[in-house]
């Protein structure tokens, strides 16, 4: 197993593989016990702080309580207003909505900056990659300001600029496509040098001697780039698709600082987790918030398989 | 080189299980125990009470050890998670004009009449008293400030528009909403649509409804109905207000009102006696230009907040003590001048302190004509499921408002909402 | 010849392009900081600094204590980034390059852990931490905080691609058990990851807000944004202010990027197996 040729295949999947199914579960399980205490503070912690309030929510699901008094018992009826509710189902178009409008531009625009900064003669790249990553360290509360700004209705700066060259006034927060178009680019500006520097970072761990064999055997740059590149990025690739993916179905705080907890003119910002903590917090309805937040884990979990099958269905 | 990177980290390891379990090597963790002091926790946020007054509160108190907490940002949600976890309770709090919320859990407060409260109740405005007891009768809330409201307007563009100027003659003329409207009319004739008469259609429903002497509820619990008179009147008011364009459309608390107030684009609006200390922040450049008059249609309340002690306090008394010193008449005028925060004593509305001459407002003394409001304020039964009904209504109103909306659609659309709101 | 320079000079222009966009809101920011609250919407918006800064940063340290919940956050935001990073790492190589029982379903408990909202769970961590009584300690922000299964992901999917099978192999014949090849072989290759991570990590729990706020009683404790928010007025804010003492939480952060990014350049370049 020397290496002596160069591969033009991903090293990815498992070094250990299990090859002896014939042995007892249990023996296998202590043989591989290290792997297992190696998982284990994760799940412990998770067991005790991240189950408790889970199971306590989908408890809560089927309750009625206003955050302090006596929860008293509800059965359906929470779901049942959900799924009736029109301000829900808008919530969840919202989301979605919101998500293709940011998700791809920022995914698409970050692959680019960290190929630009990868580029082996590109000097001051510290500078750049401080440039790139503020937007992500700022306070939201502070970005939202300046977001507000940039798109106010009547002394926003796009306004001010679109006047300047003669053309007519746009009430960007009035408007539903205007809202999602200001949450989205708050979003894009704050999570594209993150990705960005993501998969920086993976471009930066393929190995230079991949490539350089590949030259050897006379390959092009276009052919190294979709038969090195993008294989031994996809790992990578696929994180980012699958946080963006969850962080996006979970958008919360850029339209709340952005439009306020009602999601702005006609509900266009209301994400689903701002119409949960509306409900659970503004409206003291945590039982119907717990509801809605099952249902959005169900939404989710549905979208995000897709979404792998998606990356990573054609492995090779 | 292995075995120094394992030593390395093995010790920072080591010593962040020492520092977490050991969290109390961080200085003034613990609580000195001095068994003579009572101590006592307050919650409250930033400018709801004078931090000179607390300070002296320390002095005049010896035997009161007070914690004073400024809770920024999400002062309703911490406390909710406090109460219902029964954890790290303060023992007085500050509660805004959501206090009706918390009424079906009155049983986590102090009754106050039960403290001694009545002692003073003549001292304070009945209205606003009232707010502080539950349906039950159980006082929970101890009046802090008010929030009367009256006409702001900037005599300047009302002098120009060729409409009284002068706060009497605009008391006298433009007394109902109707009269208001018809001036508003000739402001926007005036200016060629350049400056509204008011800010948004939410604060024309919000500001017709608090002149009333309902709401949405009874005080037995029950529903009054959509189309109750008063909620009628609010929202054909406040639409009839958006067909005639009197509305400048901007939202309170965002910079773009700020902007619209500074740039002269709104002639006036009727407010709260805390808008003056907005306008001031929002609009230093048409500083001198507003005057205030009372506003058309009756006087009315927004805001306001109140004093509280929970029940897992273990010195209600002197909490009382406290509380009742905090926010006594003599106080409560001194918040005025260091806070702006309006009484709710009006045995003070009488001193020199509140005839000031305001150069915000042209050397006009504003301090009289809320105090008229003050005195004048209908009482109203709100329940604790008024916020929720009422987000509801203003929310809708702005589709009305913003995206052009056909109103009666809009109108059975809210009827809908609030009736399958109501069965939750 | 020619067409290098012209390459270089596309790649330069994307790259400053899209660096003046991406700074520009923050250049802004700094710009407000430095004027008072009524210049912010001011038409023509104005786009250059003014003389307010002094004034505005003494305004913030006089009305809270900043520097204590500087400390605070420091040590909050550190402490839990070290022990992300030593756990998370831990599992994430073992989800990458090791089989074994029940990992496949493991795993995916994992993801799904990620898509509940952590709003749901603000009020019953709240009642957890009041029933081991942690409400108003350190514990409460950083021992739940541990709890990072972004952190697992990321180090295996990284792990998964760059840690090749065989330096593996190599270790394995000389004797190596797991932990061995966590230390030796795992740890060095992973380090841009960790910085990754790392970096991540701390922003996050610099910037959180909602749950210290709910856990946090003594204002000795308070972090920087907890403590930022006390600001904010009720009826009104001075956003001049507010943003002048978000500058000011900001800048740490900018320096500690700054040190770690260097750690960013892989030094695996070549690629090449060692012994």
């Amino acid at each position: 197993m020397a290496v002596t040729e160069p591969r033009t295949s991903p090293e990815s999947g498992p070094f250990q593989p299990d090859l002896d199914r014939q042995k007892s579960l249990w023996a296998r399980i202590w043989e591989h016990r290290a792997l297992y205490v190696a998982i284990s503070p994760f799940y412990i912690l998770f067991a005790v702080f991240g189950l408790f309030p889970i199971a306590f929510s989908l408890y809560l699901a089927f309750h009625k309580w206003d955050g302090i008094g006596v929860m008293t018992y509800n059965g359906l009826n929470n779901f049942k207003y959900m799924l009736t509710d029109a301000e829900f189902w808008q919530a969840v178009g919202n989301t979605f909505m919101i998500w293709i409008y940011s998700t791809i531009p920022m995914l698409f625009f970050a692959l680019i900056i960290a190929f630009l900064l990868h580029a082996p003669f590109i000097k001051f790249r510290t500078l750049f990659r401080v440039g790139y990553f503020l937007p992500n360290v700022t306070s939201i509360v502070a970005v939202a300001i300046i977001f507000g700004a940039l798109f106010a209705n009547n002394y926003g700066f796009l306004n001010y600029l679109l006047q300047s060259v003669g053309l007519p006034v746009v009430e960007w927060l009035n408007a539903p496509w205007g809202i999602k178009i200001a949450i989205s680019s708050m979003v894009v500006w704050r999570w594209t040098g993150y990705n960005a520097i993501i998969y920086l970072a993976g471009l930066q761990s393929i190995p230079q001697t991949l490539y350089e064999a590949a030259k050897i055997d006379g390959a092009s740059a276009v052919q190294s780039f979709f038969r090195i590149t993008i294989p031994m990025l996809r790992p990578v690739i696929l994180f980012t698709v699958i946080t963006s993916t969850i962080g996006g179905m979970q958008l919360f705080t850029e339209p709340q600082v952005l439009v306020g907890n009602d999601g702005g003119a006609g509900a266009a910002g209301m994400t689903i987790v701002l119409y949960l903590y509306r409900e659970s917090f503004i409206n003291n309805y945590f039982g119907y918030g717990a509801a809605v937040g099952w249902g959005m884990f169900l939404i989710i979990a549905l979208f995000s398989i897709v979404n792998w099958k998606l990356v990573q269905g054609k492995s090779s | 080189m292995n075995r120094r990177r394992r030593t390395r980290w093995i010790a920072i390891i080591m010593v962040c299980v020492l520092l977490i379990s050991g969290c109390s090597i961080w200085p003034g963790q613990d609580d000195s125990a001095s068994s003579k002091k009572v101590t006592l926790t307050l919650w409250y946020w930033n400018r709801s009470i004078d931090d000179k007054l607390i300070a002296r509160a320390k002095e005049k108190f010896p035997n009161i050890e007070l914690t004073a907490q400024k809770i920024g940002g999400d002062f309703k949600a911490k406390l909710k998670t406090t109460l219902a976890a029964r954890s790290g309770e303060p023992d007085i709090v500050a509660l805004n004009d959501w206090i009706m919320e918390l009424f079906p859990s009155e049983d986590r407060f102090y009754n106050l009449y039960d403290l001694g409260a009545s002692e003073v109740e003549d001292q304070y405005l009945p209205w606003k008293w009232k707010q502080g007891v539950t349906p039950n009768g159980q006082m929970i809330g101890f009046p802090m400030d008010t929030g009367p409201t009256a006409l702001f307007y900037r005599a300047d563009l009302f002098k120009e528009a060729g409409l009284p100027s002068e706060p009497e003659q605009v008391t006298r003329q433009i007394d109902n909403w109707d009269a208001y409207a018809a001036a508003g009319e000739q402001i926007k004739e005036k200016f060629d649509g350049k400056v509204f008469l008011t800010d948004n259609i939410g604060s024309v429903y919000s500001q017709v409804l608090s002149q009333s002497t309902e709401r949405y509820f009874r005080p037995d619990g029950s529903f009054i109905g959509m189309d109750s008179p008063a909620v009628r009147k609010s929202w054909d008011m406040a639409v009839a207000f958006k067909e005639k364009g009197l509305l400048a459309n901007a939202d309170g608390w965002t910079p773009t009102w700020n902007a619209a107030m500074n740039n002269g684009e709104i002639a006036s609006f009727v407010g709260a006696v805390w808008m003056k200390q907005v306008l001031q922040e929002a609009a230093p450049d048409t500083s001198g230009k507003w005057r205030v008059a009372r506003a058309p249609g009756g006087d009315g309340n927004n805001g306001g907040s109140f004093l509280s002690i929970l029940k897992s306090s273990k010195h209600p008394k002197e909490a009382f003590e406290l509380i009742r010193w905090l926010q006594s008449p003599e106080n409560q005028l001194e918040q005025y001048q260091t806070l702006n925060l309006f009484p709710s004593a009006p045995g003070v509305f009488d001193t020199p302190a509140m005839k000031e001459e305001e150069p915000f407002f042209g050397g006009q003394a504003t301090g009289p004509i809320f105090a008229e409001s003050a005195q004048h304020v209908p009482e109203a039964f709100f329940g604790e499921r008024y916020p929720s009904v009422h987000n509801i209504i203003t929310r809708r109103l702005n589709d009305i408002a913003k995206q052009n909306a056909d109103p009666q659609q809009v109108w059975s659309d809210t009827v809908h909402r609030v009736e399958r709101e109501l069965q939750r | 010849m020619a067409s290098k320079h012209l390459k270089s000079l596309v790649l330069y222009t994307g790259l400053i392009g899209g660096m003046l966009i991406s700074m520009f809101p923050f250049y802004w920011l700094m710009v407000m900081s430095t004027r008072t609250t009524s210049d912010i919407y001011k038409f023509p918006p104005q786009l250059w600094f003014g003389g307010e800064l002094w004034n505005n940063i003494t305004r913030v340290l006089q009305q809270i204590d900043f520097w204590g919940a500087f400390l605070n956050t420091l040590f909050v935001s550190g402490l839990v980034t070290i022990l992300v990073l030593f756990f998370d790492s831990l599992a994430g190589f073992a989800f990458a390059k090791f089989e074994f029982p029940g990992k496949k379903w493991l795993f995916v408990l994992l993801l799904a852990t990620m898509m509940v909202p952590s709003q749901l769970s603000l009020v019953p961590s709240f009642v957890l931490m009041a029933t081991f009584g942690w409400v108003g300690s350190f514990k409460a922000l950083i021992i739940p905080g541990m709890v990072n299964a972004f952190g697992i992901f990321w180090i295996r999917q990284y792990a998964t691609e760059s840690i090749p099978n065989d330096l593996l192999d190599a270790g394995r014949i000389d004797g190596c058990n797991f932990f061995r090849l966590y230390w030796n072989v795992a740890l060095p290759i992973l380090r841009p990851a960790f910085a990754f991570l790392g970096a991540f990590t701390f922003i996050g729990v610099w910037n959180d807000y909602l749950w210290p706020l709910i856990v946090l009683t003594d204002a000795r404790k308070y972090t920087l944004q907890i403590a930022l928010s006390q600001l904010n007025g009720l009826y009104n804010t001075d956003y001049a202010m507010v943003i002048a003492g978000t500058l000011l939480a900001v800048l740490p952060l900018i320096i500690m990027f700054l040190f770690i990014s260097r750690q960013f350049i892989s030094d695996i370049a070549a690629g090449a197996v060692k012994d």
